[in-house]
């Protein structure tokens, strides 16, 4: 019951940040220098199209209207065309994003979890060996500059090894070979995928396992955990289920406070490998001056990260029922 | 009160900072972070104070504008070019001392407007409270959801190509929010400090008691945020240069790599695409450490913990 308040309660808060975030775009759009018209309706169109587009989108308005029916086109998934593209916007975000989140979520789970149990160690080891060398590749492995690591790892493993694809999500011969089953598709991305998710994974590992490191070392001096050694559990139930559970917390918490940052390592790592998520479609379409895709992939990598940042706390509440009070 | 039986506090107070800050200084060089940190950053330094050595030696090696006549696309190290030469024949050695001396610039101003910006606004939101901190919070919340990258390359589309002051200027006013809850949370807890009362029923202004008991108090913490400021100012200037989104008219080690990857030199010159991502890459990570080794510093319980 009083978990569903509290998600509801940061429902409302994302809509409201969204609308804000939403409407700082609009002004962004509207008030920068040039003309609002030329940024918005391809340059190649026929006039008769042209006109129609302006009078879908509102540009011939006064500026409170022309608010009105961009928040009216939000909600009708009307986001103009792409200039690029010549094809509406929105269908062009919504076979991206899938392609996103795919990679976004796997390397966010994947690090956090492998940041909790090497931290673990780390912290339960303190001073070892094991513990000074985790320690020194995850603060080496944190700092290392994403795009120049991505074209590292490509160049060895892709380049020299020949192991993983260079480039790109899917190998036409077997999207284009009728025999070839789902199982072989799914294999096929997951084979483009490695190397992405390597790239995302090394760079995000190190932060969780450092928080983890020293959030579980606070916690071994907990009275709780003498209590549970007192008892005469092991240590691997003191260090399993009575430290790291309680550890683990900040570890959420610094995953949700990262997210907006693991984003721009992830539109980073889409271009590198040409991924074709939203992230790459960003930075394609701002540098072929390409507004209507630019300015709806942005919005909608913010509300990727708005909705996941919803997602973690929610974990988090479910993980600390402190926090629901 | 009689002015001359006052203590002469502000003598007091200087010598308690000093004693302060030689036992900061010698817990922080012993810890191997910190004097890795300092070590590597004093090698940066020189790089960036030597930059203007080379196109004083000869024009060939401006880092922008200088090229090798007999030499017009990509080569190995020489005696003549010590790391190679680009794809137009420019020196690399030369162009990674000149990205030095950016990353210092951009990472240090980025950082410092952060940190005062954050300090400013942290103070203000946890000693005004009420309406005040609510809405300058909210913003905050807002601004944090926000992937800087990405917002700055938005802005380079509807504005032009981004000089890099501008760039700098977007930094630090994209970056302030986790400053300023640190600062806040700090603040809160001082306000309940009877030295603050006491102050409040001697007569302070609101000024005084946020510039002369509160700020004294937070600055150091403002000062390890500033660490870790440099860092990401230092990332995302790098990343912004990396896309094409630059500064055309400066040479950082963010533009070192795009020229190698977007003339697709990155499988062939291995002596081109190495240094300057080894540059970026210990840079950010010389000022983590630093910035870790401080945290040790001013917090006491880590220090116990290592003692253990």
């Amino acid at each position: 019951m009083e978990l569903r308040s509290f998600i509801f309660r940061r429902l409302i808060q994302v809509v409201v940040i969204f609308f804000i975030i939403q409407t700082a775009l609009f002004l962004l759009f509207r008030l920068a220098p040039g003309d609002p018209v030329e940024r918005m309706v391809d340059p190649t169109m026929t006039p008769e199209d042209a006109d129609r587009l302006v009078a879908v989108l509102g540009l011939d308005q006064p500026l409170w209207t022309q608010y009105a029916i961009y928040l009216r086109n939000f909600f009708q998934g009307e986001f103009g065309t792409s200039f690029y593209y010549g094809q509406p916007v929105v269908e062009i975000i919504w076979e991206k994003l899938p392609n996103t989140i795919l990679l976004f979520t796997t390397s966010i789970i994947l690090s956090a979890l492998v940041g909790i149990a090497l931290g673990k160690i780390a912290a339960w080891h303190k001073g070892s060996r094991t513990d000074t060398w985790l320690t020194i590749g995850s603060l080496v492995t944190h700092t290392v500059f994403l795009p120049w690591l991505a074209l590292l790892l490509i160049w060895v493993f892709a380049y020299k090894l020949g192991w993983f694809p260079i480039t790109g999500m899917i190998s036409e011969d077997v999207w284009l070979d009728p025999g070839a089953g789902l199982w072989a598709k799914a294999l096929d991305i997951g084979h483009h995928l490695v190397l992405p998710l390597s790239t995302l994974f090394l760079i995000h590992f190190g932060s969780s396992l450092l928080v983890m490191r020293s959030s579980m070392l606070d916690t071994l001096k907990e009275d709780y955990i003498l209590t549970a050694r007192a008892k005469g559990l092991t240590d691997k139930e003191v260090r399993n289920r009575h430290a790291a559970r309680n550890a683990a917390l900040p570890v959420v918490t610094g995953v949700g406070l990262g997210l907006a940052f693991s984003i721009n390592g992830g539109a980073l790592t889409e271009t590198v490998f040409t991924w074709p998520g939203i992230g790459r479609e960003l930075v394609f379409a701002v540098s072929h001056a390409d507004y209507p895709l630019a300015q709806a992939a942005f919005l909608l990598i913010a509300l990727v990260v708005l909705v996941a940042n919803v997602i973690v706390d929610v974990l988090y509440a479910y993980l600390d029922p402190r926090i629901r009070y | 009160m009689d002015n001359g039986e006052r203590f002469d506090t502000s003598r007091m107070k200087r010598s308690h900072w000093a004693a302060h800050f030689l036992e900061g200084w010698s817990v922080f060089i012993q810890n191997p972070l910190g004097k890795a940190g300092v070590g590597l950053l004093i090698l940066f330094g020189l790089m960036a104070a030597a930059s203007v050595i080379p196109p004083w030696i000869d024009p060939m090696y401006r880092p922008m504008t200088g090229v090798d006549p007999e030499i017009v696309r990509s080569v190995g190290p020489s005696l003549k070019h010590w790391l190679g030469t680009d794809f137009m024949g420019r020196d690399l050695f030369s162009q990674l001392l000149a990205g030095a001396r950016i990353a210092f610039m951009v990472g240090v101003s980025a950082a410092f407007m952060t940190v005062v910006l954050g300090t400013a606004i942290g103070m203000t939101a946890g000693y005004m409270g009420r309406t005040v901190d609510t809405l300058l919070m909210r913003l905050a919340d807002i601004i944090m959801v926000m992937p800087t990258l990405l917002f700055v390359l938005m802005l380079a589309a509807l504005f032009g190509q981004l000089n890099i002051w501008t760039i700098v200027l977007i930094i630090g006013l994209f970056r302030w929010p986790g400053v300023s809850r640190v600062i806040r949370s700090q603040t809160l807890s001082l306000k309940q400090r009877p030295f603050i009362e006491a102050a409040r029923v001697a007569g302070a202004s609101h000024l005084r008691i946020i510039f002369r008991h509160i700020m004294p108090n937070v600055l150091p913490l403002s000062f390890l945020y500033m660490t870790f400021r440099v860092t990401s100012a230092i990332t995302i200037e790098a990343a912004l240069a990396f896309l094409g989104f630059g500064d055309p008219g400066t040479v950082s080690w963010g533009m070192m790599l795009q020229w190698v990857w977007k003339t697709g030199h990155m499988f062939k010159a291995p002596y081109w695409l190495l240094p300057p991502g080894i540059c970026i890459s210990l840079i950010t990570l010389s000022f983590y450490m630093l910035g870790r080794a401080m945290d040790e510093v001013l917090d006491p319980r880590l220090r116990k913990e290592e003692d253990a």
